[in-house]
């Protein structure tokens, strides 16, 4: 587990937004090997979504070669209704970015059969070789997408029952009526989650402190579904110094210590560099190249190409030195010396 | 790099880095458009549902994107007079297609060509060409016509401004009147089958004294045709207009001008814009050109009914031609100094000659309202006066994409300026100051 702690929300959601940034380029995607982001809706991560769109002006980072697939939807509003999370991800992110319609998947609430939906989603990550990295944020009560407590950690893309909790926290985007509040939603599942070559979970704020400390201090629990991340090989958690409230001093203590220790020794705790480069298996689905865009003399987007031009070369990243594979000599070779 | 040349080709041109003129604010957001559809584009909707993205995208460098501007008084531009019939009538509409090529040129992307108190030749030979004439959406035709305003001649003799005193006539029999002196057809829309309208009549608007004959009781049968009814060139009373107003009149052209002044006993037609909630107010047009009105005139009107202010230019069509002395069509004259024209002799103003973005830039320097509450005076209040709010004034998805690029200036005093950079129509980029 990773867990970096910045001062205030805004840095917190720096910091991912370069962390991701970094990510996609080290990761060198191309349309036969796409790099697929697992994506959150929520207050906490607009600023992240800020951040990116404001790299992606000013041509720091393409992602034309990337490939998404967002938590959860509502079940029962339309598609274009201001508070459905396709009309969040347009608004904050996809209406700014060179993400293809295409190469964007979000559970659709108005599936005729919404079974098949999530079946079918649980298909389209497959298809892509899984997620490489899934960004989330947290409920009060320690959910992820909605992953209500009490939902089973081996969950995958399902139709869910909001909690109570939830329902209420809503009504404050539908009028406080908790009439026009949906009470069920499609999500992605704990395990789908879970399945993630990286996750990277935001929480900021002080009434998130309880969840934080439930999740990573406490042991793993359905009542506080991120704490499932513990079974995670790569979890990364970026939180805010109010989000530490209810935790030890030793824990904080801990994880400040790691971060200082890593970067004064030059050494970060970075991902194998299989994770960071994905899976290269040509049987995955490839996504189709960009059509020619025309633009505009003064427009300051990335051109194509970019993602690469920019993209460091892996050796710029410490590489581990490979323990050669254990060959075991035969018992027989032994016993013949004697 | 892709080569940034235009192809031609291009259906959906998205707008970014720009602030959109939404109602009072002033909205940074993208746009897209279709010269397809000729319409503001559901961007969500074609994005996620159809899997389309924008054909070619512009920075706008943070400029003002309005909707197009709508005139709903203009009585003629660049040396064309509506109200002029050429020697050889049947060259009328080969000119006034120039005219609407040049007159989009200045961001006025629809508008009501305005006839004055003319004879029935006039109306034969004119109103044929001035009917609503934007249905095959062809964005190279330039400024678009909603229909035309009839100013006069059921209008007080006492009030007739320049209008030729001889050709003012009372309505004494109603309706039919109207119908002699314009033409039955131009005054009836073209109903379906079914009985809805399935195109408004020639005649968009008309402009007349309630207080006239029968005027008053034959308000209902003008706008039940969908033909906006406006007081004004009146001798009404405050009593009169609230009447008028009562029975459908929702206009009041060129309010201060041609009517009796605000008196604290008797506020005449002015009045109705304080009258009682229960009644709707009308919308009004103001003259903005610094010679029409006092600025503190207009600022009091507009503080009066925000909602209901709808700057016009009533311009001639000596807009753009040098100043001297012009020939009027009752054979009079009009002597034209800068933006100030008079009827040679007399003090009497004789219509304007400013440009509708240049009435803007006045109001917003003299009132302190802000562009976008300005730039609301010439786009969604006169769609909404012409009950065209959905297609014309907007930049909400489906309406038309008449478009105005605008840049603001300000200079060392503090004076601002709107500059018209480019104007779109239907989607399609018509013209740009840069090239």
């Amino acid at each position: 587990m990773r867990l970096i702690i910045r001062d205030d929300p805004a840095s917190a959601s720096t910091y991912i937004a370069n962390y991701i940034i970094n990510r996609i380029k080290s990761f060198n995607p191309s349309p036969a090997h796409p790099f697929v982001l697992g994506l959150p809706t929520g207050s906490s991560p607009v600023g992240i979504y800020k951040i990116l769109v404001e790299k992606y002006k000013a041509g720091e980072i393409s992602f034309e070669n990337v490939v998404t697939f967002n938590m959860d939807e509502y079940i029962g509003i339309p598609r274009e209704h201001p508070e459905s999370y396709h009309t969040f991800m347009y608004k904050h992110f996809f209406s700014h970015v060179n993400v293809h319609p295409k190469n964007i998947h979000i559970l659709n609430g108005n599936a005729p059969d919404l079974e098949a939906e999530c079946v079918a989603y649980e298909a389209a990550i497959k298809s892509f070789g899984g997620i490489d990295l899934f960004l989330g944020g947290i409920g009060p009560d320690g959910h992820i997408a909605f992953n209500e407590p009490g939902s089973s950690l081996a969950s995958r893309t399902r139709v869910k029952t909001l909690a109570y909790d939830t329902i209420i926290a809503n009504s404050r985007f539908f009028d406080n009526d908790l009439e026009k509040v949906p009470k069920m939603a499609l999500t992605v599942g704990v395990q789908t989650v879970l399945e993630a070559r990286e996750v990277v979970i935001i929480i900021t704020g002080a009434h998130k402190a309880l969840a934080l400390q439930k999740c990573i201090e406490g042991g793993v629990n359905h009542m506080w579904t991120l704490s499932a991340l513990q079974l995670h090989p790569h979890p990364m958690i970026v939180v805010d110094e109010d989000a530490t409230l209810e935790l030890q001093v030793k824990t904080v203590r801990y994880f400040k210590s790691i971060e200082t220790v890593a970067s004064s020794q030059g050494f970060e705790q970075i991902l194998p560099s299989a994770i960071r480069t994905g899976p290269r298996d040509s049987a995955h689905k490839q996504i189709q190249p960009l059509p020619e865009v025309h633009e505009s003399p003064t427009i300051l987007a990335p051109k194509p190409l970019t993602s690469q031009l920019l993209s460091a070369p892996a050796t710029e990243y410490p590489l581990r030195s490979v323990s050669p594979d254990l060959m075991p000599e035969s018992m027989h070779a032994r016993i013949a010396a004697y | 790099m892709p080569i940034a040349i235009p192809t031609g080709k291009e259906k959906i041109t998205k707008f970014t880095n720009c602030k959109l003129v939404k109602g009072n604010e002033l909205v940074e957001q993208d746009l897209w458009v279709s010269s397809e559809t000729g319409k503001i584009v559901r961007s969500q909707e074609v994005f996620y549902g159809e899997q389309v993205t924008p054909d070619i995208t512009i920075n706008l460098g943070g400029r003002i994107i309005s909707p197009g501007l709508i005139d709903v008084q203009l009585n003629g531009a660049f040396g064309f007079n509506f109200s002029q019939i050429p020697d050889d009538p049947l060259t009328y509409g080969k000119v006034l297609r120039q005219v609407n090529k040049s007159l989009i040129q200045t961001g006025v992307t629809s508008y009501l060509p305005t006839l004055t108190s003319e004879t029935p030749y006039v109306y034969k030979h004119a109103l044929p060409h001035l009917g609503p004439s934007g249905y095959h959406r062809i964005a190279s035709d330039g400024a678009e016509s909603l229909g035309a305003h009839c100013e006069g001649p059921f209008i007080s003799p006492t009030k007739n401004g320049i209008h030729k005193i001889e050709n003012l006539i009372p309505a004494a029999h109603g309706f039919s009147d109207l119908e002699s002196m314009y033409g039955s057809q131009y005054l009836e829309p073209t109903l379906s089958p079914s009985g809805s309208i399935i195109k408004p009549p020639t005649i968009k608007k008309i402009t007349a004294a309630p207080e006239i004959a029968s005027m008053m009781s034959t308000i209902p049968e003008i706008t039940s045709r969908g033909i906006i009814y406006s007081i004004g060139h009146t001798e009404a009373t405050y009593e009169e207009a609230s009447q008028a107003v009562a029975s459908g009149a929702t206009m009041i052209t060129h309010l201060f001008n041609a009517m009796r002044p605000l008196h604290h006993r008797n506020p005449g037609v002015f009045g109705v814009l304080g009258i009682a909630e229960s009644l709707p107010r009308p919308y009004f047009g103001i003259i903005s050109d610094g010679i029409h009105l006092h600025p503190t005139s207009i600022k009091i009107a507009f503080n009066a009914h925000p909602d209901g202010f709808i700057l016009v230019t009533d311009a001639m069509h000596l807009v753009g031609l040098p100043d001297g002395v012009y020939e009027w069509t009752n054979g009079e004259k009009i002597v034209k100094m800068g933006a100030r024209l008079v009827l040679e002799g007399t003090e009497k103003i004789a219509g304007s000659s400013i440009t509708l973005i240049e009435c803007v830039t006045n109001f917003l320097n003299w009132s302190g309202a802000s562009i976008p509450q300005a730039l609301k005076a010439v786009t969604q209040t006169p769609a909404r006066m012409l009950g065209m709010e959905r297609v014309k004034g907007s930049l909400e998805a489906d309406a038309d994409a008449d478009l105005v690029v605008i840049e603001e200036e300000v200079d060392g005093s503090g004076k601002k300026n709107l500059r018209v950079d480019q104007v779109w129509k239907f989607g399609t980029k018509v013209w740009d100051r840069e090239t």
